[in-house]
This record gives structure tokens, C-alpha cells and sequence, in this order.
């Protein structure tokens, strides 16, 4: 039978007595793990910053929409008004504890022009109170103010447009599109105010006009789309999943932001997959480390182990010593590091990690602008594989010293040197 | 009671090497009776250090058998013959006898520790063997706050608290000066006389020949010659 108690305390009395070395080779884990769990959070608030970033300025977190208008961006495929409100009941059903924000768009592809020129658009009609908290572009306007209740010919546009086409607040500008019926119509508008995303190609061709008046200008009752954003992007599933379930059958095609942001969510993947790397790489090197320093105390004390069997311990009783202080000083790092970890991430909650001097402005990816300043944002799952891998890291690099202790041959490891 | 203490029956110890393997050991028969105080003499490299090696079970025969207390242990697997060190031997070396993060007294106890004798009955037994050889007091220091034939009196200590059938001593007294020595070879003698322990040593220590019941000399890995005490006269 092993003696774990015994070996246990034996274990503890080694690592007290080595203490510095014990104390190096746990900082090892600590600030490897405190770190890990830093450069996770930070890199899951910046990710949940570009999806919320990104999915405001496209299609939320969830979408309803008719079959195909993904693919077409048609007013063919829309949602009547049946569907409509199926879609507002679904979205008003989903699974959450703090609230989301859900907007009606009528959308179509159009033209945008002023006695300067002409450019394509995307026209949007939308509730200005929802949008505003939707897609925030009306927050902080570049000029003027977004669209209000009441508004009937007006337009929020963005600078890009508004320079190309020579606009300013106030100017009057005509929008020409393809309408239900499939005849081509225009619809005089008057710009009330100006955003600006960074996003280029945002900036030209979006524009926001009041829902009622696209849809007395393009003919339709119904909507193209209904979207939410959710309080975080972990929502998604359940979301789409309770949304599916209670519109199977409507003809309406729920999709989640992977779906409809496709180029978000691969810049996100990737970065993901390239953080992991990074930090693979990171403890690969801490591993190294330790097993230096576990391997180098049993060389050094070889004699001692020797002695161990000589009085009784078996070779694996001898080994399980060995990992057992590597179990210890896992434990402890474990701790250290999760506790070290969250005063870090503290330190960053309410003033961010703030790259902006070293990253030039306006960097865009993946379809949103990078925002410099990075919050942590604690996600559990992550967490668990951040204490998970250094728990590995710290066992499998006691593993092969604590075999090395055990192979070792007591005659020749009691030998006067 | 065994009729042997220890047996070995063509004892060989031979560790592969180029050009040619050494023989360190080469059919040695040795009996033991319970109670004797034996010494293995002999010049560097005759295999004393070996044969006690091979009598404690810490390295194997390459051929040949060794019994302890009438129970082969040449063959046993590793968790057994670990077993058997800890019930049936006590060893001794020349030096770094101790543990060092433990104090006197945890390293005097600790084969009892191992062989699961309760706290309060492990320190009655210490204390009172430490009364006897002259640790009083000492209990609580750390190996780096003894004297050399303070540690070798702890090392004793712990190899016949067990009560083991023999204890090994393997040159217990290279490193201490005559007077440690022979205070250390007191408390051995006495630890034979009074409780029955068998002691065999390895050594080339003429104070430890003096005092031996039994001399074996050992020659290039052969016994070549056996000393009752009183026969050399």
C-alpha cells in the first residue's frame, strides 16, 4: 500500500527546504498562468468588443429573415407582415436575463446622388428610437443629429458620402432604388446629420431614412429583416436555438452573427487560433523551465533518494515523492497565478489596456475599426482551460523526474561521490 | 527464531563492461547466526560495499541467492523486497546517513513512520533509545546542527528502532575520529548485547575488527579467510 500522507509530508518538508528554488520554479507557473489568464481576458473582451462593434453595424447577434434574402438582399424575399410580427413575438421569447435590443429594417441596394454626383448606396429604413440604441451610428453624430421620431423625408448619412456627394446638413439629396413592384423609384430626402465609422466603404454608401418612409417609397408592409443584439455573443445559441424552435414551420430563417458576419467571425477565429499559439508557445517555454528545475533537485539529490530505498521506500514510492512536490507546487502556483491573474485583469477593468500609442488609428478588421483600447472581459470556460493547462504543464513536467527518481539504482545512488 | 539471520548460497555481483565485465563478487557464502557482530574486511575493491549491497536487497545477484531470516529475496519484485528493507534491515552508511529536512528525532522514527507505528509509541521508543546513546536533548536539531558521530548515532538509531533482523553497517565509521568512533562501536555493541541485533559491517577499520565476533575477509571478490573472534588469539 502507498503511504500517501507520508510521502505527502515528506514531499512538503523538500520543497520547504529548497525554498527559493521551490519559490522560482512556482513564479514560473504563477506569472505563466496570472499572464495566460490576463492575455485570455483581454483577448475575449477585445473579440466581444469587435462582434458587438461589428454586429450593431450589420445584422446583430440574431437575424430574422425570409428564405434567401441573405443571398439575394431582394425585396422579393422579405418578411410579410405575418412574419414580422412571428419574428418581434420569437425575439421577444428569448432566453435572457438582462435585456437586448431588436430593430425592424427594410433594406435595398440603391443609388445616393446630389447635383455633385451619384454613388451606391445601402438604404436602410429603420425606427430611429431602436436603431439609435442599435447600431449607435446616430450617438455621436460627425454633424447634426440622427434621425427622431416624426422625421418623414430625412436622411442620416455618412461623411464619406456627404463629402463625395458634396452634402452637408440640410442639403437635399435623391435616393433611387428598385421597389416592390419592380419599377424603379426615387425618393427626395433631406440630410439631418453625418456619421462617422472609419469604415470607408460604410461611410459612402450607408444610409438611414425612417422606416415609415421606406416603406411607403418601396411597397412593402412587412420588413427585410429583424435583427437583435444580445447582451453578449454567448447568447447566440441559445437564442437561435429558442427562435428556431418557436418560428419551425413560419418560413422565417433565423441566422446567428457566424452566419451573417462571416468575415467578422473568421478575423475572430483567427486571432483566437493565433493567441493560442502564442501562449502554447509561451508554456512550452515555461515547461522547459520547470522540468530544469525539478530534474536539477533530484540530480542533486540523488543520495537522498538512494537513501529512501534503502530504508523502505519503493521505486515508485520514491518517484511519487518527486511528484508530489510537483503536485504541491502546482497547487500553489495554481492559486497564485488565478489570484495574481484576476488582480491583473482588475487593473484593467475600468481604464482598459490602452494601445493607442503604439497602434495607429483607424486599423480595420475584419469588416469592424480595432478599437486601441482592450477590456478584459472573464469568460469561465476560458478560465478553466487557462488553469487546466498549467495544471498539465505543471504535472507532465514533474513526470518524467518523479520516473527518473524512481529508476534510480539504490546502490549506486548511495554511493559516497 | 531462523536458525540464520542471513545466508547467502554462490553469491555473484558482475556489471557488464568494456572490454571485459568485473566480477565485483564471486560466489560468496556467508551464514549469519541471529545475534552475531560480523565484519567484512578487506581492501578497496574487494566487494565488501557489494555484498552488503547484495544482503540488503539494493542491488540483485547475477547469480546465486541470498535468504534473510530464511526468506529468499533475490528474486523478489521491487514493492517486496522494498518491503523487506523496511521490516527486516537497517542500514548504516559511512555518511550521509540523514535526511536533511528532518529533525534527529523524525529521522530516528522514521522507519516506524513507514511501518505505520502510531505517533505517540514512535516518540515513547525514540526517546528512549536516545536516552541510551547519548542524544538527549538532541531531538529537535536538524542533521546540519549534529556532529558527525551524532549523526551516525541518529543513523543507528533508526536502523535498529525498527527492530530489524539485521542491520547493515557499510564503513559507519570512515569519516569520525578515533574517540566518535569508538563511542559510536560502544553503542553498537551494546545494541547487540542487550537487544539480540545483527549487525554486519563492512569496513577496513582495524577498532571495528577488534571488537568483531566473526571476521570474513574478502579478497577480489572471494571470502578468503573466516575469524572467529578468540581463534585469532
Amino acid at each position: 500500500m502507498i503511504r500517501f500522507p507520508t510521502l505527502g509530508w515528506l514531499a512538503l518538508r523538500n520543497l520547504g527546504r529548497e525554498l527559493r528554488r521551490s519559490a522560482l520554479t512556482a513564479a514560473a507557473m504563477t506569472v505563466g498562468l496570472a499572464l495566460l489568464i490576463l492575455s485570455r481576458t483581454l483577448a475575449d473582451g477585445a473579440h466581444e468588443d469587435w462582434i458587438d462593434s461589428g454586429v450593431r453595424l450589420a445584422s446583430g447577434h440574431v437575424s430574422f429573415n425570409a428564405p434567401g434574402y441573405r443571398d439575394s438582399e431582394s425585396l422579393d424575399d422579405r418578411l410579410d407582415a405575418g412574419q414580422l410580427e412571428a419574428s418581434l413575438g420569437a425575439a421577444a421569447l428569448a432566453p435572457l436575463t438582462e435585456p437586448s435590443i431588436t430593430t425592424v429594417r427594410v433594406a435595398t441596394r440603391g443609388l445616393a446622388s446630389s447635383a455633385d454626383g451619384a454613388l451606391p448606396a445601402l438604404i436602410v429604413g429603420v425606427d430611429p428610437a431602436s436603431e439609435l440604441a442599435f447600431s449607435r451610428l446616430g450617438a455621436e453624430p460627425a454633424t447634426g443629429r440622427y434621425l427622431q421620431e416624426g422625421d418623414r423625408l430625412h436622411a442620416f448619412i455618412g461623411a464619406g458620402m456627404a463629402t463625395r456627394l458634396g452634402l452637408r446638413t440640410g442639403s437635399r439629396m435623391v435616393l433611387t432604388a428598385q421597389v416592390a413592384s419592380g419599377d424603379i423609384a426615387g425618393q427626395l430626402v433631406r440630410v439631418v446629420g453625418t456619421y462617422r465609422t472609419g469604415l470607408d466603404d460604410l461611410d459612402e454608401a450607408l444610409v438611414h431614412i425612417p422606416l415609415s418612409v421606406a416603406r411607403s417609397w418601396l411597397g412593402v408592409e412587412g420588413a427585410t429583416s429583424v435583427s437583435m443584439v444580445l447582451p453578449h455573443s454567448a447568447f447566440t445559441d441559445p437564442v437561435l436555438a429558442e427562435a428556431r424552435a418557436t418560428l419551425e414551420g413560419a418560413g422565417i430563417e433565423v441566422a446567428g452573427w457566424p452566419e451573417t458576419a462571416r468575415e467578422l467571425y473568421s478575423a475572430v477565429r483567427i486571432d483566437d487560433a493565433g493567441d493560442w499559439v502564442f501562449h502554447l508557445i509561451l508554456f512550452a517555454i515555461v515547461t522547459l523551465a520547470i522540468l530544469n528545475a525539478v530534474f536539477m533537485s533530484v540530480l542533486h539529490r540523488k543520495r537522498e533518494l538512494g537513501l529512501l530505498r534503502s530504508l523502505g521506500l519503493s521505486g515508485a514510492e520514491t518517484g511519487l515523492v518527486v511528484f508530489v512536490e510537483g503536485v504541491l507546487l502546482t497547487i500553489a502556483s495554481g492559486l497564485l497565478g488565478v489570484a495574481l491573474g484576476f488582480a491583473l485583469v482588475w487593473a484593467f477593468f475600468r481604464n482598459g489596456l490602452d494601445l493607442t500609442d503604439i497602434m495607429p488609428a483607424d486599423i480595420t478588421f475584419g469588416g469592424i475599426v480595432f478599437n486601441p483600447v482592450m477590456y478584459p472581459s472573464i469568460e469561465l470556460t476560458h478560465l478553466v482551460q487557462s488553469v487546466a493547462l498549467t495544471t498539465v504543464i505543471g504535472l507532465s513536467a514533474s513526470l518524467y523526474p518523479a520516473w527518473h527518481a524512481a529508476r534510480l539504482d539504490p546502490a549506486e545512488s548511495v554511493k559516497v561521490e | 527464531m531462523n536458525e540464520h539471520a542471513v545466508r547467502t548460497e554462490d553469491l555473484w555481483k558482475i556489471y557488464p563492461q568494456e572490454p571485459r565485465p568485473v566480477e565485483a563478487v564471486r560466489g560468496v557464502d556467508l551464514v549469519v547466526a541471529p545475534g552475531e557482530f560480523v565484519v567484512m574486511a578487506g581492501p578497496s575493491g574487494s566487494g565488501k560495499t557489494t555484498v552488503l549491497n547484495l544482503l540488503g536487497g539494493l542491488t540483485r545477484p547475477s547469480r546465486g541467492k541470498v535468504w534473510i531470516e530464511g526468506r529468499e529475496i533475490s528474486a523478489l519484485p521491487d514493492k517486496a523486497l522494498a518491503q523487506v528493507r523496511l521490516s527486516r534491515i537497517g542500514f548504516v552508511f559511512q555518511s550521509y546517513n540523514l535526511l536533511p529536512v528532518l529533525t534527529a528525532l523524525e529521522n530516528a522514527e522514521f522507519t516506524l513512520l513507514l511501518q505505520g507505528v502510531p505517533v505517540t509509541e514512535r516518540r515513547r521508543r525514540v526517546r528512549r533509545l536516545f536516552r541510551e546513546i547519548g542524544l538527549e536533548g538532541l531531538e529537535d536539531r536538524r542533521p546540519p546542527r549534529l556532529s558527525g558521530g551524532e549523526q551516525q548515532r541518529v543513523a543507528v538509531a533508526r536502523a535498529v528502532l525498527g527492530e530489524p533482523a539485521l542491520v547493515l553497517a557499510d564503513e559507519p565509521t570512515a569519516n569520525l575520529d578515533s574517540a566518535t568512533a569508538d563511542a559510536l562501536l560502544d553503542v553498537m555493541e551494546q545494541l547487540n548485547r542487550d537487544n539480540g541485533t545483527t549487525f554486519v559491517f563492512s569496513t577496513h577499520d582495524p577498532r571495528v575488527m577488534e571488537r568483531a565476533s566473526r571476521l570474513v575477509r574478502l579478497v577480489d571478490g572471494r571470502v578468503a579467510e573466516e575469524t572467529v573472534s578468540g581463534d585469532a588469539g
